[in-house]
């Protein structure tokens, strides 16, 4: 049986997805060392926008770029109102502060009619009709589509984050923000920065899975717990590391749901298997396997 | 202004003399998780209450029709239930979650309180602390043996997969369908737990595949059971798979969420749809929507016939208590309810039948099948499922 | 040492033993004397309905004491207090109903299982700084939820039934079910208060608090600051358990909705609004959240009913997420300090008045 090649296939696709979910929360821990407990519902946020705009009769296409545009501007809303008053108080009080984001933008969606229930994209023109098989499993247009748009991202922001002078500064600050203050650079406007690139990223993450498999709050929301085995496994502050992490949660997850589901009596090990490699991880490898490793023993 | 207030005090007190109040109180989630069904649910109680009001349904009663929020939070469910027993005197309950039921049982046995709930988790029922806890319709494990029973009569020795979901209300069935499964000669090749957030179920349905599953029973909510069934379509399974599921998972719920994905899902229930117009439970339905101005979706939904079901079992037993409804008297209203004195209110397709053993209303079910635009039509008559007597013998 | 050592207007003290005691003046072990005394009163005014809702703040505020231990305390983030109250919970319950113990001793049970689980997670302390630990316990949460419902010994997330206790040959029913709680949570919740209080004066408290604000340089000071934190990890989940196992007697039932990720960030929430590492703020936090849920939830019956949401819209089902949030953000952003902050300059001002400085 050709099960195992078909899991690896499902295991990219959902993978593509985790990753680009975790560049934004990777970009948000590197420069600030914030732990975002509110990534998920950005990602929320970002597929209802679009979804929203759909419904009013707005080509999709142009529908998800307002809504990365739209989620662009949240992060940097969340930073300027939110988190730049936090600035020297304890990180963990910031941290706490996601928290608490996360519970206010869940009430939000639920004030809009998407709180409950399923809903889907109409799918713009160019995703209809037959898709491919590979390894006798189907993957529709939109599953390509998907990857293909969130692999061009990943690209994308991997080559910026390299390459253009900003991104050397964001770098910059994640290194020392001491001594990039002394240089010159405008910490704030990083920081600012980083969220609406992660906003941003977030949004494309959202708006992918609502095309491919369907928009629900828990399930855009529930990414943004899957973010943390990702990017634990991956390396906390390692672009790089978000998106191995990623393919390799997703295909993990598959894996576990294809083989392990049939042993354990009741199955659904897919929900916690991420959970049990983090933990893991934590244990063996903390800073996962690209993060840099600056833990110390305390 | 003082004065008013002591006519109205003195009205209200010769009114109460004359006319004696009852409280009919409901608990369930109108707001949170399952709110859609919650609220349907919570208006058919409500409306049918009211309704048995505008009819002097209770001569010398007039009822106190009381609809809580719990939220699908047990601690709220257990404070409405103290509030409506200690406070407001209620002689019944009228409960939803499943979580909530189960753990309330002990206290009702103590209190002695009959209770129906939304729920129809045949743990509510099963000791012990059962002596008060009734089901209006037929079990969820009922509805999932008399699925496999459809599967044995069809294809003998099928592969049959169950899924479920993650929660007491989902995996319940599943020692019971084992059971029956066996002395019907099917093989379940697998029991799988999915929740509501299953974006993703290509491993789930490749794995089922692999194993030749072919008949796919569901015990969950319509959500995860749509979701299911749209990946099922874009993998090509729907037509080497068959769909099936008990009474949360399908009806217009499922249409809504699966569109054309839904065709051909077979659904247990044992309650009548709308679109059967002429049952004089949907015409009562209709009818009592439209006097208390229902949003024409509300009226529509299974949730708001099922709701008015249990509410009118309730009603009915008061009735048979007489005058002075107590717990005890509603009790004995409600296990006097078979035989020539069995209780049809229209809105199942068997009639209610109570009794000191048999604590399952309207046993009766039917199996409906979606078409291409997603109605559900009848593929058999109404029903008991035999099998579910041998594997789950009462009390 | 003051003129009296009932009144004192300033801080007199010379020596660190007096800095050490628990009450600073007799006027304040007379005010807690005091308020005992009309909380043992309290039931018999209250109404019933709102007796409960008591017992429950009273609940929640052990379990705060234990989040405020790990969190507050020793600035370890926790998002699986939820979790920990629910091992307590299920050691309860299967010390009462399967070893057939009473409700004295399931309850320490439930308490001792929640210290050996709260351990156990948290020894990748050993290793982690603050930041991965909050994702450690996030993992617990998880794996915690999963793990129960796969798990037939516990009803796999369905209801075990507590029996009924029987205290001084009353027997509790569904009529003073609230009653005899309350006067079984009380005890309880002073004890553990008096306790932490008590711990916070040892070395082994204070080395918490010296790890929170600097771990190397409490390290330099011959503090092993892993040990702290597995200690605070200790304490703070048996807290926990004993909550837990409080609440599964008083819900008459375990069933695992009632230890669900969102319960956690409700502790937390109970924690941050009463005011990080103080006591008093983990009873006022409590009260706060509790009494919010209560507005909340009339408020958002009162909004559906007014029909002005277009269809499709659950504005009551947005409420409570949203005011939990921004009662956890606002008072982190103006009141970091909590409502303990409040009752401190309350106190402060009574106790100079009727001087103004």
């Amino acid at each position: 049986m050709d099960l195992l090649p078909q899991l690896l296939i499902a295991g990219v696709v959902i993978g593509s997805v985790y990753a680009l979910a975790a560049l934004g929360f990777v970009l948000i821990y590197k420069s600030s060392r914030v732990i975002n407990f509110a990534h998920g519902q950005i990602i929320a946020t970002g597929a209802f926008i679009a979804f929203a705009l759909t419904q009013k009769g707005v080509n999709f296409w142009l529908a998800g770029l307002i809504a990365m545009l739209a989620t662009f501007l949240l992060g940097m809303l969340i930073e300027r109102v939110f988190l730049r008053r936090m600035v020297g108080e304890p990180i963990i009080a910031v941290i706490m502060v996601t928290i608490g984001l996360s519970s206010v933008i869940d009430g939000l969606i639920h004030l809009t009619p998407y709180g409950a229930g399923t809903f889907g994209f109409e799918r713009p023109a160019l995703l209809t009709g037959q898709g491919i098989e590979l390894f006798g499993l189907p993957l529709s247009k939109t599953q390509i589509a998907g990857v293909l748009m969130a692999l061009g991202l990943l690209g994308g922001f991997t080559y910026f984050f390299n390459k253009s002078t900003l991104g050397i500064t964001m770098r910059a600050v994640a290194d020392d923000q001491m001594a990039a203050m002394s240089v010159g650079t405008s910490v704030e406007r990083v920081f600012a920065l980083a969220w609406a690139a992660a906003g941003l990223t977030a949004a494309a993450a959202g708006v992918i899975l609502g095309l491919m498999s369907g928009l629900t709050l828990g399930g855009l929301a529930g990414i943004g717990l899957k973010v943390f085995p990702v990017v634990i496994l991956g390396g906390l502050d390692s672009v790089v590391g978000a998106i191995v992490g990623g393919m390799l949660i997703g295909i993990l997850e598959n894996l576990s749901a294809g083989y392990l589901d049939g042993i354990v009596p009741g199955g659904g090990t897919r929900e916690v298997f991420p959970f049990i490699i983090l933990i893991i991880v934590l244990l063996i490898r903390p800073y996962g396997l690209f993060g840099t490793k600056e833990i110390e023993r305390v | 202004m003082k004065k008013t207030l002591i006519l109205s005090a003195l009205v209200s007190l010769s009114f109460a003399a004359a006319q004696k109040t009852v409280t009919l109180p409901w608990s369930g989630a109108i707001t949170g998780p399952t709110s859609d069904a919650g609220a349907s649910y919570a208006a058919g109680v409500e409306d049918y209450c009211k309704y048995a009001n505008s009819q002097k349904m209770l001569p010398g009663i007039t009822l106190n029709c009381v609809i809580r929020d719990d939220q699908y939070n047990n601690a709220n469910t257990q404070r409405n239930f103290e509030d409506f027993v200690a406070n407001l005197n209620a002689p019944v309950f009228l409960g939803y979650a499943t979580g909530g039921a189960l753990q309330l049982k002990s206290v009702i046995q103590e209190t002695k309180i009959p209770t129906l709930t939304a729920s129809y988790h045949i743990g509510i029922i099963d000791a012990p602390d059962n002596t008060y806890t009734f089901l209006p319709v037929s079990s969820y494990s009922e509805n999932i043996v008399a699925l496999l029973e459809y599967v044995a009569k069809k294809e003998r020795g099928a592969k049959v997969a169950l899924v479920v979901n993650p929660s007491p209300f989902g995996r319940d069935p599943v020692v019971d369908a084992r059971k029956a499964a066996e002395r019907l000669g099917l093989k379940i090749t697998d029991v799988q737990e999915v929740g509501g957030n299953n974006l993703d179920n290509t491993a789930l349905l490749k794995r089922l595949e692999a194993q030749g599953a072919k008949y796919i029973i569901n015990q969950n909510t319509a959500g995860p059971v749509a979701n299911i069934l749209k990946d099922a379509k874009r993998l090509g399974l729907l037509g080497k798979m068959q769909f099936m599921g008990a009474h949360y998972t399908g009806g217009e719920d499922l249409t809504k969420l699966a569109g054309d994905a839904a065709k051909d899902f077979i659904w247990a229930t044992s309650y009548y749809l709308y679109d059967e117009a002429t049952q004089p439970g949907i015409i009562l339905a209709k009818k009592i929507g439209a006097q208390f101005k229902r949003a024409a979706d509300t009226i529509r939904s299974v949730h708001y016939t099922s709701g008015m079901m249990a509410s009118a079992i309730a009603i009915e037993a008061m009735k048979r208590a007489g005058a002075n409804p107590d717990a005890a008297g509603v009790y004995k209203g409600l296990i006097s309810m078979n035989g020539s004195r069995a209780f049809n209110p229209g809105f199942a397709v068997g009639p209610v039948t109570f009794s000191a053993r048999d604590h399952i209303g309207a046993e009766s079910l039917r199996l409906l099948q979606a078409d291409a635009t997603g109605n559900f039509k009848a593929i058999t008559g109404a029903q008991r499922s035999a099998m579910f007597q041998l594997v789950h013998p009462m009390k | 040492m003051p003129a009296s050592r009932f009144t004192q207007t300033g801080n007199y003290r010379t020596k660190y033993q007096q800095d050490q005691t628990i009450f600073a003046t007799y006027a304040e072990q007379l005010s807690l004397i005091v308020l005992i005394g009309l909380l043992l009163l309290l039931p018999l005014i209250l109404p019933k309905t709102m007796l409960r809702d008591v017992n429950m703040i009273m609940i929640y505020a052990v379990a705060v004491i234990g989040l405020n231990i790990t969190t507050g305390y020793t600035g370890l983030i926790n998002i699986g207090q939820a979790a920990f109250m629910g091992v307590g919970a299920y050691a309860t319950a299967l010390a009462a109903t399967r070893l057939n113990l009473p409700f004295f001793l399931a309850i320490p049970i439930g308490g001792l299982a929640g210290a050996l689980v709260g351990t156990f997670v948290g020894l990748p302390s050993l290793r982690l700084k603050y930041l991965y630990l909050a994702v450690a316990t996030l993992a617990f949460q998880i794996i915690f939820e999963w793990g129960v419902g796969h798990t037939p010994l516990l009803a796999q997330g369905g209801a075990i039934s507590l029996p009924q206790v029987q205290v001084l040959g009353v027997k509790a029913t569904f009529f003073n079910h609230n009653f005899v709680w309350y006067y079984l949570i009380l005890p309880v919740l002073v004890v553990m208060g008096l306790l932490w209080r008590n711990v916070l004066r040892t070395k082994h408290g204070r080395s918490l608090i010296a790890v929170r604000d600097n771990d190397r340089a409490a390290a330099a000071m011959g503090i092993n600051p892993g040990t702290a934190k597995i200690m605070a990890f200790m304490i703070g989940s048996f807290y926990a358990g004993i909550a837990g196992g409080l609440f599964a007697y008083f819900q008459k039932a375990v069933v695992i909705e009632d230890y669900g990720l969102h319960i956690s960030i409700q502790l937390l929430a109970m924690a941050i609004v009463g005011g990080l590492g103080s006591l008093p703020g983990s009873f006022l936090g409590p009260l706060f959240i509790v009494a919010l849920d209560r507005i909340v939830g009339s408020g958002s019956q009162w909004l559906g009913s007014l029909n002005i949401f277009p269809a499709g819209v659950d504005a009551a089902t947005a409420l409570r997420p949203l005011s939990f949030g921004l009662a956890i953000v606002l008072f982190l952003m103006f009141e970091p300090r909590g409502l303990a902050n409040w009752w401190r300059l309350s106190r402060l001002y009574f106790k100079k008045w009727p001087y103004k400085f």
